[in-house]
């Protein structure tokens, strides 16, 4: 307990830090003093003012909810499935918002705001196309139909997405950052519109908590004990779907992040409990992305970089640290 | 004897004086080649010119209008990454040489294991354009022709870039997804916007490629007065490519929003060199910088 307690404790510290660094730092020195003064609506006005509370304010909540809603989406699907390499990839999801990001990117240059929606789009009808096939004929939502069937949606959506680049070669630079996975200066907007899927999402995450502890006893355990352990699977899947597509939406693939964070924070709470694993992922997910978009952002300001790269850079050493522990 | 030994010699250093250009005149009698390939609009339309007809072209980045009429019954080859043109298509041509682009570093390696000779003609530069244009001049033995060429260049865009009124700080941006890159002073539209006056913004960046995606926070405290963008869209998708690029938030407070300067531009005129530059320079100023 005192260890949960204190790994709870490192990672908000870890969030926090990350929230300051993402508010203060960017490619345009803006003193500490004023970005304090201007979230406490007592701003100089003018460039500075715009910067912190139009660029990165929005930014830096967008790398929490995103970084939360992976993290969360992750623990969850690990959980369900009973596997440690689940992830928002397993079911097709990061997929189908790959290609449905590219084919707005590439085909209807002209509608690119529609970019969110179309990565949203296909990355729901990924996972939905997932469940359908794992959820029929024998074995109806088992494990193995579940991974299988998302690894051939991967495989799918991922092979469209690559043929639309290469047929448009010229259109391609405009897709790299979406493909690397990274988060833009895009204001409010892509959170008003992408609101209620997280909100969703989050809710489902929620209630999943104690179902996703009694399916760790095993099937068999968690029907005696009243619940429906295919139904928590696809629950779980749904819930998992809608967070990472609507991450994926707003800041691209992030592949790294709903695969390694549960484990992290597994290994270093000595607790594979969902009510911690689930709330310990959505805060260390948070963390890790607000500190490797900071990093992206600064590195080599003014050029911006793509997130991926610098939240595997981050994430990696720790977690082979913790698993080099852990054997 | 003695007057045959200085006989000899005078005989031997007129051979030696004369044996170059004897063999330079052989080589560029011989060596002009017949069947000639250009994969950028450059070297096609400089081509056209000096009035050579090459026996293919590249399939140029937002349609072939930009090719001169002269080649429109020329075969066109499609361009895609990493080679180029389909190596297949390229060589049932039958080139003696391909005029091509730093872009294809791949199908240019391919094109010489071949057998075809390869060089490349993709000025960056206005500077550079010139020197290009004299040396496939030279290539395809029309050096005067290119010298008048190179002339009639020189002169057209003095007098576009003569008169400029004002100096617009300018933000040139490459695409436009939600990453759009920002194109540099090393990048053909980079150098057309600053000899059409604008003041380029870099952030005072530097990138071999010509592009990179530089910080919103950058944009906001420059504030440009104008925003180009070069998508790779058509010109119908221009209305609401404007108004998504005026909405984005980290642009609305710039001046070139405030008063709707912000463009795009579909013709790609910007984005690779032709040999319309001193059209491309005027359609700037006055479209765009209004200078």
């Amino acid at each position: 307990m005192a260890r949960r307690v204190s790994v709870f404790a490192a990672l908000l510290v870890a969030l926090a830090l990350a929230t300051v660094a993402s508010l203060a730092l960017g490619a345009v020195k803006v003193p500490f003093s004023d970005v304090i003064d201007i979230l406490l609506g007592k701003g100089p006005g003018g460039p500075e003012q715009q910067i912190v509370e139009a660029l990165r304010l929005p930014r830096t909540v967008e790398a929490m909810v995103v970084g939360a809603a992976l993290g969360i989406a992750g623990a969850i699907l690990q959980g369900a499935l009973g596997n440690p390499l689940a992830s928002p990839d397993v079911i097709g999801v990061t997929g189908g918002a790959g290609f449905g990001a590219i084919l707005i990117i590439i085909l209807f240059p002209g509608s690119i705001a529609l970019l969110p929606v179309g990565a949203l789009f296909f990355g729901l009808l990924a996972a939905t196309l997932v469940f359908l096939f794992a959820w029929s004929g024998r074995n109806r939502g088992s494990v193995g139909k579940v991974i299988l069937a998302g690894i051939a949606m991967l495989s799918l959506f991922t092979a469209g997405t690559t043929g639309l680049l290469a047929a448009y070669p010229e259109r391609a630079p405009s897709a790299i950052f979406f493909i690397a996975g990274g988060l833009t200066s895009s204001g409010w907007e892509e959170l008003q519109t992408i609101w209620p899927y997280f909100a969703v999402g989050f809710i489902f995450a929620l209630l999943l908590i104690r179902p996703l502890d009694r399916l760790a006893l095993g099937d068999d355990v968690a029907a005696s004990l009243g619940s429906r352990p295919q139904l928590i699977r696809l629950a779980a899947g749904i819930a998992a779907a809608l967070l990472a597509a609507a991450s994926a939406a707003i800041a691209g693939l992030l592949g790294f992040l709903g695969l390694v964070v549960p484990h992290v924070v597994r290994m270093a709470g000595g607790s594979s409990s969902h009510t911690f694993v689930v709330p310990a992922s959505a805060i260390g997910g948070a963390a890790l992305l607000a500190g490797a978009d900071t990093l992206a952002r600064t590195l080599r300001a003014p050029i911006e970089m793509p997130v991926g790269p610098f939240m595997v850079i981050l994430g990696v050493p720790l977690f082979l640290w913790l698993l080099r522990k852990a054997v | 004897m003695k007057r045959l030994a200085t006989l000899a010699a005078l005989a031997a250093a007129l051979i030696a004086l004369a044996l170059p250009a004897v063999t330079g005149a052989a080589q560029s009698g011989n060596d002009v080649p017949k069947r000639i390939v250009a994969l950028t609009p450059f070297a096609a339309n400089t081509l056209a010119k000096l009035g050579v007809t090459p026996v293919g072209v590249g399939e140029t980045l937002g349609g072939q209008t930009r090719l001169s009429p002269k080649l429109k019954n020329v075969t066109v080859l499609p361009l895609s990454h990493p080679n180029g043109p389909n190596l297949e298509q390229l060589a049932s041509l039958r080139p003696d040489v391909v005029l091509s682009s730093r872009t294809w570093v791949k199908g240019n390696q391919a094109m010489e294991d071949l057998g075809i000779e390869v060089r490349v003609y993709e000025p960056l530069k206005i500077g550079r354009a010139y020197r290009d244009t004299y040396r496939i001049g030279l290539l395809v033995g029309k050096q005067r022709q290119a010298r008048a060429q190179l002339k009639a260049m020189k002169k057209s865009v003095e007098a576009a870039t003569k008169g400029i009124k004002s100096h617009p700080k300018v933000m040139l941006l490459l695409g436009v997804g939600r990453t759009p890159f920002t194109m540099l002073s090393n990048s053909w539209g980079g150098e057309i916007v600053i000899k059409a006056g604008g003041e380029l913004l870099t952030g005072g960046v530097d990138s071999d490629s010509g592009f990179a995606r530089i910080s919103d926070e950058l944009v906001v405290a420059e504030n440009p007065d104008v925003i180009i963008a070069v998508p790779h869209a058509n010109a119908s998708d221009i209305p609401s490519l404007t108004e998504y690029l005026k909405d984005n938030p980290a642009w609305q407070s710039t001046s070139a929003a405030q008063n709707g300067r912000i463009y795009v531009s579909v013709d790609n005129s910007l984005l690779q060199a032709g040999t319309d530059i001193a059209r491309t320079i005027r359609k700037v100023r006055s479209a765009y910088l209004k200078n």
